[in-house]
């Protein structure tokens, strides 16, 4: 069963789920001192700032989850709970029409709570805490600018969690590539 | 206590021949926010509405008289009446749950739209198809075959359609089609103040100001990172085509620039005792500026917007060139004149850019400046 898309802490600090709290901080701490050498070092544009934030986002974020046990594991249970809706969903469409589309619109709502919550509520909270703070300097301006990029994040995550399910506001497409590529001709040549 | 009954909506009766007509105008017109409105709950097409096709009020939803003779209706309506597409749209009318288009009307219709140039629904008809992107890379591509091939025009117009189909998945609270907030970006673009007329934007050199003219014109930063390795005449072609094509008041503007530029080198004559290039501050000048010439500076911003905002901030100035001359924003510096700042005109005027714009029959604003501090032009 694919995961992607299910942001995963562990993945993200490199570690496995069996992780202790004392390798989480320890983990934390090296990956953070190395984003913000490596921050130091370049040119910040636009586009370098955006990923930057949201690295440092993510790894804070992974830390204020993983280290305090409650979360941590409400939060793995969050997440296994949409990645089993998502198999539930995928097995109803293929046996079961009558309750695909109920099991869709739960595994929608379960998807998009728990993005909101893990990718955005907690990425912010996380910007709030004093060893999160100590390590890496967030502050309101980083917040400021955070907001926005984790709002795209998340949609960006959302949508590669829909990009591996078949359709379900549009009846199946079969695209013909050659036909698009002829539409496209036409509609740069500006006739059609 | 007898329940009420919904007679209203209990004995209405949807014309199927009208159902037809106004989807198959939806899809005409690549209009997906009336195609998704007839499938909507309250939809005049629902026989579980209150709402009518025969009212007034839904007459936008018919095609007129003349349309229905048009061919392109007329296609749009024998594809709505194919069997499963009118099969599947009857089915979905009747039910309960949130309706699903059928992919082959959508697409349709997102072509039309996309033909039209209405790329906001073209953009949310290929999302909903999860085709954007893709749509997209095929306008990339054979936009840079017509650029390699040495068709500028349909090189432009390719990378032009491709930007128009940016999405936005920071829009709040959904991903939405990019809009263009050019208020925004003007702000940003200047939210440094240009300690010496070299810092400023329009003086940069061109593959630098043509860097810039991108990001802040171009919605999309794919497209705009992509274009940015497209040769020099190629990428100041498509910046012309785009300012014409977002601001058809492009040539008014012109007109009002030169008419700034004007009154800009006129009182520069009278700043030219002020050394502004050589040890003098900006403070310097703005004493100098203000001593000399009381009020006259704010005539300057009030030329390149058109009205004079009262008490208005450079900022202000800004945003409204910029909602009102999207590119307008690109050829202006911030100056500080006694204790405000102002927006003055500002180019190259050997800018080939420029040139291409018309900006360069202005006379060159800060001529004086250049003769101050020699060939350097600061």
């Amino acid at each position: 069963m694919c995961d992607k898309g299910y942001v995963n802490y562990f993945e993200i600090l490199g570690l496995d789920e069996h992780a202790k709290p004392g390798d989480v901080r320890k983990t934390y701490r090296r990956r953070m001192k190395e984003l913000v050498g490596e921050i130091a070092r370049v040119e910040i544009t636009e586009e370098r700032r955006a990923h930057y934030l949201l690295e440092m986002a993510k790894f804070n974020a992974a830390l204020y989850v993983l280290r305090d046990t409650p979360i941590r594991e409400a939060y793995w249970e969050a997440r296994q709970e949409v990645i089993d809706l998502e198999r539930q969903w995928r097995e109803s469409e293929a046996s079961d029409e009558a309750a695909a589309p109920k099991l869709r619109r739960t595994f929608d709502r379960k998807v998009r709570d728990f993005l909101s919550k893990y990718v955005e509520e907690l990425m912010l909270d996380a910007g709030r805490d004093k060893e999160c703070v100590d390590a890496s300097h967030w502050d309101v301006a980083h917040e400021r600018h955070a907001f926005r990029i984790l709002r795209h994040y998340r949609h960006r995550l959302y949508k590669e969690i829909l990009e591996r399910l078949p359709l379900a506001d549009v009846t199946p497409l079969q695209v013909d590539w050659d036909k698009r590529a002829r539409v496209v001709r036409q509609v740069i040549a500006g006739s059609g | 206590m007898p329940r009420k009954t919904r007679d209203a909506a209990e004995v209405k009766t949807v014309d199927p021949e009208l159902t037809a007509k106004a989807i198959a105008k939806a899809v005409c017109d690549g209009d997906i926010v009336n195609l998704r409105f007839l499938f909507h709950t309250f939809s005049p097409a629902r026989a579980d509405s209150p709402e009518r096709f025969e009212t007034d009020k839904y007459a936008y939803l018919l095609p007129t008289a003349r349309e229905e003779g048009t061919l392109p209706f007329k296609e749009s309506l024998q594809r709505v009446k194919e069997p499963d597409v009118w099969g599947h749209c009857q089915h979905e009318l009747e039910a309960s749950h949130s309706p699903q288009l059928h992919a082959d009307l959508l697409l349709l219709l997102a072509d039309n739209a996309l033909q039209a140039g209405r790329y906001a629904s073209a953009a949310q008809a290929y999302e909903l198809l999860r085709i954007r992107e893709r749509m997209q890379d095929e306008l990339l591509r054979q936009a840079d075959e017509a650029f390699d091939g040495g068709n500028v025009a349909h090189g432009v117009r390719g990378y032009m359609i491709a930007s128009r189909l940016a999405y936005d998945y920071a829009a709040f609270p959904e991903p939405l089609p990019a809009l263009a907030d050019y208020q925004k970006r003007a702000l940003m673009l200047h939210g440094d103040y240009p300690a010496q007329l070299s810092d400023c934007l329009a003086m940069k050199e061109d593959d630098a100001f043509l860097d810039a003219a991108l990001s802040y014109l171009v919605l999309d930063p794919d497209v705009a990172a992509r274009l940015k390795q497209r040769p020099l005449e190629q990428r100041i072609a498509f910046l012309k085509r785009l300012v014409r094509e977002e601001d058809p008041a492009w040539d008014e503007f012109v007109e009002a620039y030169v008419e700034a530029c004007r009154v800009t080198s006129d009182l520069g004559e009278r700043w030219r005792p002020g050394d502004r290039g050589s040890g003098g501050t900006g403070t310097d000048l703005a004493k100098e500026i203000a001593g000399q010439l009381a009020d006259d500076p704010m005539r300057i911003p009030a030329f390149l917007v058109g009205r004079t905002i009262e008490d208005g901030e450079w900022w202000q100035y800004l945003k409204e060139l910029a909602y009102m001359h999207p590119a307008g924003a690109l050829f202006v510096v911030r100056q500080l004149v006694g204790d405000r700042e102002i927006l003055l005109p500002c180019h190259k005027p050997d800018s080939p850019v420029a040139k291409e714009l018309g900006l360069t029959k202005a006379p060159d604003p800060f001529a004086w400046a250049a003769e101050d501090s020699g060939a350097g032009g600061d």
